[in-house]
């Protein structure tokens, strides 16, 4: 997945330009003859299995979501590949395209969460769950190093002893060589 | 030019052409450049293959080409490929696999016919002409019937429930959305046409849900066909996203479509209402008292359905919900039941009057 600043950034001339605003995006005065969609949304509201509160929920009707241009009459009249979603949040200006999956669905799922941190984050700054986590993982990451790098110089440490008391031990067995009647490996 | 440029010269240069006329012989004078010196990487067999398509008119051209060359390099989008492999270059063997598959693309099959298999709600199915292509709109009739039953705590805490009837199942991405969703929920789901039970049931198996589904080889537009669904008992749910084209827009259908999915899987006759009336018909006898029908339609049913429901009063259903698919068009309805299941003798509610 990409953060764009622009969607004009997209490739290809049939890139994305039409608006499909999506079940909850009808024009002002129309009447809204559906349920909400919460399947999108609700994916996100799980709090992080790990510690930390959940990040901030998006708000769906401040979301924009396009689709591939082109989709024709839908349905089964046609038969389209490209599950390519685009979602911008309005309100920070903030984009994610996902290709991720062959699955539309998944991909609004993927994107809506991937924007969700990317919201959080542009909100939360350094406060942000995402990159406290992410200072968490890094931290640990660098104290593994630092412990596996001193374990290691540890072990030369040893083995550098272990051999210079081995040549002392040569250098003493050496002498007793001469001695007569002494046992040798 | 060396025996590797010679082999990836006959490689990239693709098939003639099936057909003479105006798609044939593109490729007298091609390519254009000069031959290429070393294998290609994915990004460039993608540009490359991009650019054939385009000029043979092929549909979703870049599309094409990703899921195809992500395909033979093990990933389900181009995008999920790692990448570290972009830059790398293919292997003949791969090289020849994607061009294989290119071919077909330029037959205008379907690129999921071509790959064999594609996702459904993250569900990895397969496919195989002509048993219908799920489409990206049904992944939301799935996921507006898994909201329903959420609100229903009653029939998610039954030892087995809900009981669901599809019907027209072709791959079977419908009941296997459902069933991988609702661990306790079983399914009867049905089809005409043998392909499409035997696809359905190699892709439960593959999804190890084969346990929960019935699959039952029927027509249901035949007389009296339903009656063979009683043993099961009385359903929650009965489920569908039927043949709904009007024959006549038949004939303006993509190439891909009209050349290697069964006509009998679109077609819904004149006014694409055939196969929704006859579910709707049978619905009445095989759901209970608080069950559902969920239907996929054309955008102009929502009205026609409704209508038909008036005036047919004798089936006590009614048009509950209109749901909008992800472009806006009103692509799904809930119809319920208005009235008790049983003819009673005595009826306590009057028809209510048309308006």
């Amino acid at each position: 997945t990409l953060l764009m600043s622009a969607l004009g950034l997209l490739r290809g001339p049939a890139a994305l330009a039409r608006v499909c605003s999506g079940p909850w995006g009808l024009a002002l005065g129309e009447k809204r003859m559906l349920l909400s969609p919460g399947g999108a949304a609700t994916a996100l509201q799980v709090a992080s299995k790990r510690d930390g509160p959940a990040l901030l929920p998006l708000d769906e009707s401040e979301l924009e979501e396009q689709f591939v241009k082109g989709h024709g009459p839908g349905g089964q009249a046609t038969n389209k590949t490209s599950n390519c979603v685009v979602l911008k949040h309005v309100p920070s200006g903030l984009v994610v395209k996902c290709h991720q999956t062959r699955s539309v669905d998944q991909n609004r799922k993927l994107a809506r969460k991937i924007l969700q941190e990317k919201v959080d984050v542009f909100y939360n700054g350094e406060n942000s769950p995402v990159l406290r986590e992410k200072r968490e993982a890094e931290k640990k990451k660098q104290e593994r190093k630092k412990r596996a790098k001193e374990t290691l110089e540890k072990k030369k440490l040893l083995k550098e002893l272990r051999e210079s008391s081995r040549n002392a031990a040569v250098g003493r067995t050496a002498d007793a060589d001469s001695l007569p009647g002494s046992t040798q490996a | 030019m060396g025996p590797w440029g010679r082999m990836l010269w006959t490689l990239l240069s693709g098939p003639g052409g099936r057909r003479g006329g105006t798609q044939g012989r593109v490729f007298g004078s091609w390519p254009p450049h000069p031959p290429l010196p070393r294998l290609l990487n994915p990004t460039e067999l993608v540009s490359h293959w991009t650019g054939v398509f385009e000029k043979r008119g092929i549909p979703e051209a870049r599309e094409s080409s990703e899921y195809i060359v992500a395909h033979v390099l093990g990933a389900k989008t181009f995008q999920s490929l790692q990448p570290a492999l972009w830059t790398q270059p293919l292997t003949p063997q791969q090289l020849h696999c994607v061009q294989e598959l290119c071919s077909r693309r330029l037959q205008r099959m379907p690129v999921q016919y071509i790959l064999g298999e594609w996702d459904f709600r993250g569900l990895s199915l397969k496919m195989a002409p002509p048993v219908f292509i799920p489409r990206p709109e049904t992944e939301e009739l799935v996921e507006w019937v898994l909201e329903e039953m959420a609100q229903r705590p009653p029939l998610m805490e039954a030892q087995d429930g809900p009981w669901i009837l599809e019907v027209g199942c072709g791959s079977g991405a419908i009941s296997l959305g459902l069933l991988t969703q609702l661990p306790k929920s079983r399914v009867i789901a049905v089809d005409r046409e043998e392909a499409a039970t035997r696809l359905t049931c190699e892709n439960a198996q593959r999804l190890q849900v084969q346990d929960r589904i019935w699959i039952v080889p029927l027509d249901v537009t035949s007389e009296g066909s339903w009656t063979h669904l009683l043993p099961w008992g009385p359903v929650d749910l009965v489920v569908s996203n039927p043949p709904y084209i009007f024959h006549q827009d038949m004939e303006q259908l993509a190439p891909e479509i009209r050349s290697y999915e069964d006509p009998v899987a679109l077609d819904g006759g004149e006014e694409g209402m055939d196969v929704i009336t006859s579910i709707l018909t049978l619905a009445p006898q095989l759901l209970k008292d608080s069950g559902s029908v969920f239907l996929e339609v054309d955008p102009r049913h929502p009205e026609l359905v409704s209508s038909w429901l008036q005036s047919r009063p004798d089936l006590h259903l009614s048009l509950a919900a209109v749901r909008r698919d992800f472009c806006g068009k009103p692509r799904f309805l809930h119809v319920q039941r208005s009235g008790p299941r049983c003819s009673c003798p005595a009826d306590p509610r009057p028809e209510p009057q048309p308006a």
